[in-house]
């Protein structure tokens, strides 16, 4: 069950000055400050909301959540020890994997029959842990694929190139404007294959806009990836939430979480053991414990 | 030994009806093979209800081949709907297994004695073509000849060339358009990836069975012109071979090209009559011992399909991308 909202003002400061220096002050990010840090908590504005979902494979059970809201307009990280049920729970969400039982709802509809084609017409797009970049299809190729709703990928409609000139010419504008913003605008041309792998994820991630998806789920979008574009990686994170997308990743790196995140879901043996606040849920006993590996049960007496 | 009659028989092959029905079970596999990734390995099932749907019609049902054709046709979409539905979702290597097995499966039965009374069984069956023939523009009298020296045709035969040669131009070119398009896009990204294409909205399952079925109607239309060209169907020239012969000439033109399957098959063609034409002319010459002369008669037909095979096996060593293929491309798939 959704724990009541508390709207305390003693349990942020923490937060709000970490976000004082990152300097996104945006009115979308405000309402989630007040949220009282619990798991389960129910949110002001939520895009995703999930209930007794669960998976395991024979005896092991990979994630069991209760009940976990994912608001909408801000940047949502997903961390947890190896093993904590992260990527299942994306795959679930995401219709790539089918839950024991459970139910979720996305941008205020029941998700019924979860396919991920139909989940991502929807307006939720996803990525992958190890890159799927399409390395025979140009870079361009790759971002038109992101398109939704092409009158050429109707068979009727395909051997007659007027009928979707125009809306190509028109996709393809946006994914030179999102190449560009990627600095992957050289590479246009050029086959995906070609790419490094952190010009892949930073593909993967612009190919994901094309369809201007309500909800992007990121699943470790900088692992691998080099310090410098890793930056870069984060600065399109932060602005994707700018322009009004909910991103959910998945991370492991701590420094990484506190820099550009908003909320912070704590995931361990398939249960939310916390969220809240960045700052807050990183010096969460709870949590360190959980990443140390040391019992639940021995310090929470 | 006479090169001119070696030549002449090689360039007869080559452009001849045979390889029209291998460019055109070649196109239609393109489409499965070399554009969606699917691993058709029953495309002679296309072929053979193309050529089975159109006999079947004129010969035992007495209707008129203008009839039968569309129905030959048909047959070959129903089969393409009827793999598709149960296997599609599964893994590739189940549909390879699957499409093997059906055509085995309808080749059996139309050859069973319990199907003569429909399908001529294991007897075969013919009829009379008369309908497409009567349209021939050319003249066939016994001395009508077309072409240059020993690269000639009949008239009956150039008929069926001229037509046969048309609808593999025709057909390319409609593959073209739809590969260029957006939809062929999508085609080829469920090849290189399906969860790919899955998490950016394309209904995987959808496309996959669009192009099953249209690359089996054009397998289909092989059998067509298999039909009219022989005026009957005979269940022994349906055997799986037909489907490995087919991938030989994709691989040698270059999968997922427009012109590859066409190159390929003519090729394909050309090499393997050639083969068998010299060693025919081999065998006869004097000089040899009689042991081995006495071995290549009556065996070059086994002995040029081995080299095919031969070729085909250096192909994938020095040029795996055909002979119009991107090597680049390839390349890339050994990551």
């Amino acid at each position: 069950m959704p724990a009541d909202r508390i709207p305390s003002k003693e349990s942020a400061p923490d937060d709000r000055s970490s976000f004082m220096d990152s300097a996104r002050r945006t009115t979308e990010v405000e309402p989630i400050l007040t949220v009282h840090p619990k798991p389960g908590v129910a949110k002001p504005n939520p895009i995703l909301t999930m209930d007794g979902l669960r998976r395991s494979f024979g005896g092991l059970t990979a994630v069991d959540i209760d009940h976990l809201e994912i608001e909408r307009g801000i940047v949502t990280a997903l961390i947890g020890p190896n093993g904590a049920g992260k990527t299942t729970l994306f795959n679930l969400i995401t219709g790539f994997d089918r839950a024991d039982r459970g139910r979720w709802e996305f941008n205020g509809q029941m998700v019924t029959s979860p396919s991920p084609d139909r989940l991502a017409r929807r307006g939720m797009v996803r990525t992958f842990q190890l890159t799927k970049s399409l390395a025979k299809l140009s870079v361009l190729q790759n971002m038109l694929l992101g398109a939704p709703h092409q009158i050429g990928e109707q068979l009727w409609a395909a051997p007659f190139r007027p009928l979707w000139r125009n809306q190509e010419q028109a996709n393809t504008e946006r994914a030179d404007e999102l190449l560009e913003q990627f600095n992957l605008a050289h590479m246009r041309d050029e086959l995906a294959g070609t790419l490094s792998g952190g010009q892949r994820k930073l593909l993967e991630m612009a190919r994901a806009l094309m369809s201007d998806p309500a909800l992007v789920m990121l699943d470790e979008p900088m692992a691998g990836v080099n310090p410098a574009l890793a930056q870069s990686l984060l600065g399109h994170i932060t602005e994707l939430a700018l322009s009004g997308v909910t991103v959910v990743y998945i991370e492991h790196d701590m420094d990484v979480v506190s820099g550009i995140s908003d909320w912070v879901v704590v995931l361990a043996q398939g249960q939310v053991i916390a969220e809240g606040g960045p700052w807050k849920v990183i010096h969460d006993e709870v949590v360190i414990d959980a990443y140390l590996g040391r019992r639940r049960a021995g310090t929470s007496s | 030994m006479d090169f001119d009659i070696i030549f002449g028989n090689a360039a007869r092959a080559a452009f001849g009806p045979e390889a029209i029905i291998l460019a055109l079970a070649a196109i239609g596999l393109n489409i499965h093979f070399g554009f969606t990734g699917l691993l058709n390995f029953g495309q002679v099932g296309f072929i053979m209800l193309g050529a089975y749907g159109t006999s079947v019609a004129v010969a035992t049902f007495g209707w008129s081949l203008w009839v039968g054709i569309p129905i030959g046709l048909f047959l070959a979409l129903a089969l393409a709907v009827a793999l598709g539905i149960p296997t599609l979702r599964l893994h590739a290597v189940m549909f390879a297994i699957v499409t093997i097995a059906a055509a085995e499966i309808i080749r059996i039965l139309i050859g069973s004695t319990d199907a003569i009374g429909l399908t001529g069984g294991p007897l075969s069956v013919s009829f009379d073509a008369g309908a497409f023939f009567d349209l021939n523009p050319y003249a066939d009298g016994p001395q009508d000849r077309y072409g240059v020296g020993t690269f000639a045709f009949t008239g009956q035969q150039m008929w069926v060339i001229t037509v046969g040669w048309l609808l593999v131009a025709l057909v390319s070119f409609g593959v073209f358009l739809i590969i260029r398009s957006p939809w062929g896009r999508v085609l080829k990204s469920i090849r290189e990836d399906q969860d790919a294409a899955r998490s950016l909205g394309k209904n995987v399952f959808s496309y996959k069975m669009q192009a099953l079925m249209i690359g089996g109607v054009i397998g289909g239309m092989a059998g067509v012109i298999d039909a009219i060209k022989t005026s009957g169907a005979d269940p022994n020239g349906f055997r799986p071979q037909v489907t490995f012969y087919t991938y030989t000439a994709l691989l040698l033109g270059g999968t997922a090209t427009y012109l590859g399957p066409v190159l390929g098959a003519i090729l394909f063609w050309f090499l393997r009559e050639w083969i068998e034409s010299f060693l025919r002319q081999l065998a006869a010459e004097a000089w040899l011992p009689g042991a081995i002369a006495d071995f290549l008669e009556g065996s070059e037909g086994i002995i040029s399909v081995g080299m095919v095979g031969l070729a085909l096996v250096l192909l994938m060593l020095f040029r795996p991308q055909g002979i119009t293929g991107n090597r680049i491309e390839m390349q890339l798939d050994a990551r």
